[in-house]
């Protein structure tokens, strides 16, 4: 009996070695993904569809374990402490970028090396109808006149404190020169939405999808989307962006894979490839699109790019709305 | 309403094999689940929705919804029979349902716990099929004000909860209270009694902590009787002949279901407050009207048909908003908001224009969950009742590890093991020297519930909070709680004194 368990050790020992001797061959095993984020929300489900598309990329499954906690810090941090051996990849979202500003965490990109961006969300400035029509607000510039005429006074709902979209709202500030309140939600944008067509307060700074039900029921009107071009989606394709009215307020939530620091140079290539390959699926595809979450591929070199200069842009950001 | 468009759902609901098959399943898998401490509804919820994907709508709705009513049911099992809430709405249930298993009737708990629970659901899918546009809009009339004075009513139902000291209840409350201040602040987002540990940041994990309270402080207080030799085997002479409450027990507890039901539906249908709240509410409503609220705590089938039946209506209640303003009454109904949004679907108050089919077959699917978990509680009844038989040297064992592998499997996290055994002797301590412990879940609960809408009600009004008297809604609650308060303090010094003079026991 002894001899047969140590043979089956040696065997998998062997089998162990011969993983990370032979990059070549990788992927031989199953992998996982980590989500910072719980099981069922916006980051989740997007990470679940790309990992899905991916597994037949590398022919090998995904698992994805949820390693949620101190708003995406336990998440994030084992991402980043995961061993790189290639076979632990990692969803790193937006709130990365504010984690070193807030003191909650001394990681930041710069502890990951990045593999793709796979989802971009934009913000929109969401306004309560009724509210609107009584102040003559048809657009995004009568919503700044009014905000410049009454400073301070106009209250816009953004999520939980520190959350992307209460970051948006101080974007939206340092574009525009207005000086708008922002309330925090702690139990999310839902409840922001439903606050904002409730009228107590005037508006959200959320994306669209989360804002949909009541912009499609007329309780909400969205004044422009902060994207470089519209949400295509057919409830949507009317709502002019902020850049077409003359202000140039872009800012979006970003979701990407990212490996820990120091994987093998040509297992990062496989799996970069398998990304380009899987971000075209068209099983993917249609999922995102009946989530009403935009695609927006950015590959690794773009994208460790993009979030060194989120790293920069959004404690700018944070300061402008008081979380710094 | 449209009468034969509603029949015509119900029928096809009803005479689909995969839909029949899908909620039974579902039901069993969410019954298991919700037994299991820390293993929640929303967590089976949330992990079949990949599974999902492939089916059509009202099949995959008809899975999540068994497994949301069967995990509503399933909390109760282990709360009644080793002192461990499988779910956080079944935690009111173990103060009625536990002495019953110690008295020696874990059978009718838990056929009770059944019934309540499956007519608490049929009520709360009644009201949800013919008064969700009315409840909907009464839920929007919920803002920050409401939210608040209603938080401030679910806290002063502490008093009825509190057992023989009131004085030892509100230090229960007020530390429970206190740990929720541990965490970074939700409005502001400052670091608060973190101590350099990163896994506080978001506070003591609420399901740990629970388990700890109860089901380890259990575990302890068990050990310690062995050791001492107190232990004996639980009476378990009652032979379950039949699964259903007999006719004498249903005349006695309908009007706690009846109330139970109708309570947990309009509070699950108030985005923000779910089952957890809803029990206590019904328990201590249920308790002040009662005619001996003396027996309350002490096992009597009432307790556990006033919180089961609340937490099952919760299931109905939740959907409402979901449906009718696509905004989720609770944790569960979030993610089963994913789910109609993967399928295409987006609910909100175009969905009763657009959609209307759809929404009687998700009407018909949650009265179908209700009686699938009908069917597998009236299955494993037997089963189930049959843990309090195993001997104790073995069950506690078992309890401890399935009660430290819950708290660990919520983040995956080493650190909620120790707050889970670090709860379980600050339970056990607590229990020792008889200070109630669901004050302190209540305060857990509704603690960053009343901050958060307090901050918020301030902070929209610059500072102001006498503006709450523009809202009538929260004044009624405001009024309610104090008389709630009042009234108990009053009962409870009746039953002190009926105690005191030595009440003959009631066969």
């Amino acid at each position: 009996m002894k001899k047969i368990l140590s043979l089956v050790v040696a065997v998998l020992l062997i089998a162990g070695l011969a993983t990370v001797a032979f990059a070549a061959d990788y992927p031989t095993k199953g992998l996982t993904a980590i989500n910072p984020w719980s099981a069922g929300g916006g980051t989740d489900s997007c990470l679940r569809a790309f990992t899905a598309a991916l597994e037949k990329q590398l022919g090998q499954t995904i698992t994805v374990d949820n390693r949620t906690g101190a708003s995406g810090v336990t998440g994030h941090e084992a991402i980043a402490d995961a061993d790189p051996d290639g076979y632990t990849i990692g969803m790193i979202t937006f709130e990365l970028a504010t984690y070193k500003a807030l003191e909650m965490s001394d990681y930041t990109y710069e502890d990951y090396d990045a593999l793709c961006r796979v989802n971009t969300d934009a913000a929109a400035v969401t306004v309560n109808a009724k509210w609107a029509s009584d102040n003559g607000i048809a657009d995004l510039q009568g919503y700044i006149d009014y905000c410049l005429a009454h400073p301070g006074e106009v209250r816009m709902g953004g999520s939980s404190s520190g959350s992307v979209w209460h970051i948006a709202g101080g974007y939206l500030m340092n574009a525009t020169g207005i000086e708008i309140r922002m309330i925090t939600f702690a139990d999310g944008a839902a409840d922001a939405v439903k606050s904002a067509a409730q009228g107590e307060i005037e508006g959200v700074t959320v994306s669209l999808a989360e804002a949909r039900s009541f912009i499609e029921s007329g309780d909400l009107v969205c004044l422009g989307v902060m994207d470089t071009e519209r949400n295509p989606a057919e409830s949507f394709k009317d709502i002019p962006t902020c850049q077409e009215q003359g202000v140039d307020a872009v800012y979006a939530t970003q979701r990407g894979l990212a490996l820990p620091k120091g994987v093998d140079e040509e297992i990062r290539k496989t799996l970069e490839d398998a990304c380009a390959a899987a971000i075209e699926d068209p099983d993917f595809v249609a999922a995102m699109g009946n989530m009403g979450q935009a695609i927006s591929y950015m590959n690794a070199e773009e994208y460790t790019a993009f979030i060194a200069q989120a790293a920069i842009d959004v404690p700018a950001a944070m300061e402008a709305v008081g979380l710094l | 309403m449209d009468w034969s468009l509603l029949f015509q759902s119900y029928g096809a609901v009803f005479s689909s094999v995969q839909v029949l098959l899908m909620t039974l399943l579902g039901a069993m898998g969410g019954v298991l689940l919700g037994a299991i401490p820390g293993m929640t509804a929303t967590m089976g919820v949330a992990l079949l929705i990949p599974f999902s994907y492939g089916m059509d709508l009202i099949p995959s709705i008809g899975l999540l919804l068994g497994i949301y009513c069967g995990g509503m049911y399933g909390g109760s099992i282990s709360a009644i029979l080793i002192h461990a809430p499988g779910t956080p709405s079944a935690a009111a249930t173990l103060i009625d349902g536990y002495p019953m298993t110690k008295n020696g009737q874990a059978g009718k708990a838990l056929s009770v716990a059944m019934f309540a629970s499956f007519c608490g659901g049929i009520i709360g899918a009644l009201i949800m099929t013919f008064l969700s546009p009315l409840v909907a809009k009464v839920a929007m009339k919920f803002t920050s004000a409401e939210m608040l004075m209603l938080a401030f009513f679910g806290l002063s139902v502490i008093v009825s909860i509190s057992g023989k000291s009131i004085a030892k209840g509100l230090i229960s409350a007020f530390f429970g209270l206190l740990l929720c201040t541990v965490g970074l602040d939700p409005t502001y987002s400052v670091k608060r009694y973190i101590f350099g540990m990163k896994p506080l940041l978001s506070g003591f994990s609420f399901i740990p902590t629970l388990i700890g309270l109860f089901a380890i402080a259990e575990v302890i207080a068990g050990v310690e009787r062995i050791i001492n030799g107190e232990e004996t085997q639980m009476k378990n002479s009652e032979k379950i002949t039949n699964v259903l409450p007999d006719g004498k027990t249903i005349r006695q507890i309908w009007p706690n279901i009846l109330s139970g039901g109708i309570i947990g539906t309009f509070i699950g249908a108030i985005p923000g407050a779910g089952g957890d709240i809803a029990v206590f509410v019904s328990y201590a409503f249920n308790k002040s009207f009662s005619k001996h609220p003396e027996k309350w705590g002490t096992g009597i089938p009432n307790g556990v048909a006033a919180t089961e039946s609340a937490n099952n209506g919760c299931s109905g209640g939740a959907m409402i908003p979901l449906l009718s303003l696509g905004v989720p009454g609770d944790a569960v109904t979030a993610v089963l908001l994913g789910a109609f949004i993967m399928k295409g679907i987006q609910p909100g108050p175009m969905m009763y224009v657009e959609e209307l089919p759809t929404v009687y077959r998700v009407f018909a699917a949650l009265m179908l969950a209700n009686l699938a978990m009908l069917l597998v509680g009236c299955l494993g009844v037997r089963l189930f009742a049959k843990i309090v038989s195993v001997e104790k040297k073995m069950l506690y064992p078992i309890i401890l590890v399935v009660s430290l592998l819950g708290a660990f499997s919520i983040n995956k996290s080493v650190f909620d093991v120790g707050v889970c055994v670090l709860f379980g002797v600050v339970g056990w301590l607590m229990n020792k020297y008889e200070f109630p412990l669901s004050p302190i879940l209540l305060a857990l609960i509704l603690g960053p519930m009343c901050e958060q809408n307090f901050v918020r009600f301030v902070d929209l009004n610059q500072g102001n909070f006498w503006e709450i008297l523009h809202h009538p809604i929260a004044i009624g609650f405001f009024v309610v709680s104090v008389a709630t308060i009042v009234f108990s303090i009053f009962n409870q010094r009746k039953i002190n004194r009926l105690e005191s003079q030595g009440v003959p026991e009631e066969k």
